[in-house]
């Protein structure tokens, strides 16, 4: 079942715009390998889910998988055939809202080559470029 | 013995004096401490780099200053790999310092061959220590964790003269456990159908009173 918040404070939330890069979320925290959102956008609550399964078929197991963003944002749209107006549309995913520089996903407990695979099968899910990221050093 | 960097003086402030600079291979820095005054400085950037990624802390500057200091914070870029300043402190040899270490597992746990992963949960520390005695990294043998054994904060083998920072020593920073599937277990926490709404129950109730 994909994520979705308990709670909310608004049933609907307007777009937005996604302006500069992450300046937090940005570091390998809990794990020791990242995948690197290189690309602003929404990533909805069911490709955050298809990302994770992904990885954890490979995983197995083995090594412990960490998902670093949530789907806080209620997605609407207008039924197809339906005339403009009369209001915004229903609610009908939730995405997290992705900066570039966002750290999507962490693994812990496994070699650098296995992560890496890993990390590749649960790319091509992504609807972003991403790239493979280390713990900084300090 | 505290490795050497070759500092020059900065006499430019700014964000585009400071692109220029890095566009140039030096990164900005800063000296402060002991009371002194700020010295605004500028450093080689492949050799800064290669000092962290050795994971030298403590440092001699030449150059612009001849002092020892020690490396208190990086500022890096989004995407982790360019470090975009640096902040450096003056230190006298036997002064304790804070600092923030990183642990690495060395060996291979027995508890793998029965099955178990061996899970980091800690990867830093905080630790005060001499500055004439700060270690890379804190190593931690696992060569007798068996499965379903753990080893904690408080059995972490500290330098001499280093004393632990952290305020609960019973936390577990390695454990050897025996896999579990997260499928299922993160399958039945998700709830289906919409989200409570803040606030709207209370609505309800009092247009019920009303």
């Amino acid at each position: 079942m994909a994520l979705m918040p308990k709670r909310v404070k608004h049933r609907k939330s307007q777009r937005g715009r996604i302006k500069g890069n992450a300046s937090r979320g940005n570091r390998v925290v809990f794990g020791d390998y990242g995948l690197q959102s290189m690309q602003g956008g929404w990533i909805s609550a069911q490709t955050i889910e298809a990302g994770r399964i992904a990885a954890q078929q490979y995983l197995r197991s083995e090594g412990r998988l960490y998902i670093r963003v949530f789907p806080h944002k209620p997605i609407t749209s207008i039924p197809l055939e339906t005339r403009m107006g009369k209001g915004k549309g229903e609610p009908e995913y939730w995405a997290a809202v992705v900066r570039p520089g966002t750290v999507l996903y962490e693994i812990g407990g496994i070699s650098e080559e296995a992560a890496r695979l890993c990390f590749t099968r649960l790319a091509h899910k992504m609807p972003v470029k991403v790239r493979f990221l280390r713990r900084r050093p300090i | 013995m505290a490795l050497q960097l070759a500092v020059e003086p900065r006499h430019t402030r700014g964000k585009r004096n400071n692109l220029r600079l890095r566009r140039a291979g030096k990164i900005p820095a800063i000296l402060y401490g002991h009371g002194l005054e700020c010295v605004s400085l500028s450093v080689e950037t492949d050799t800064l780099a290669a000092a962290i990624h050795h994971g030298s802390r403590l440092v001699s500057l030449t150059g612009a200053v001849d002092e020892s200091a020690f490396i208190r914070d990086l500022q890096w870029d989004t995407w982790g790999t360019n470090i975009i300043h640096v902040d450096f402190t003056r230190i006298s040899e036997h002064e304790i310092v804070e600092i923030r270490l990183p642990i690495e597992l060395r060996g291979e746990s027995p508890g793998v061959r029965e099955g178990g992963v061996v899970l980091q949960l800690v990867h830093e520390v905080e630790i005060a220590c001499p500055a004439s005695a700060i270690p890379e990294k804190l190593a931690v043998n696992i060569n007798h964790l068996k499965l379903n054994d753990s080893v904690s904060l408080g059995d972490l083998e500290l330098p001499q003269g280093a004393k632990l920072l952290a305020s609960d020593l019973e936390m577990v920073a390695v454990e050897c456990v025996v896999p579990q599937e997260q499928l299922e277990e993160e399958a039945a926490e998700a709830v289906p159908g919409e989200p409570e709404i803040i606030g709207e129950k209370e609505k309800e109730e009092d247009g019920a009173k009303e």
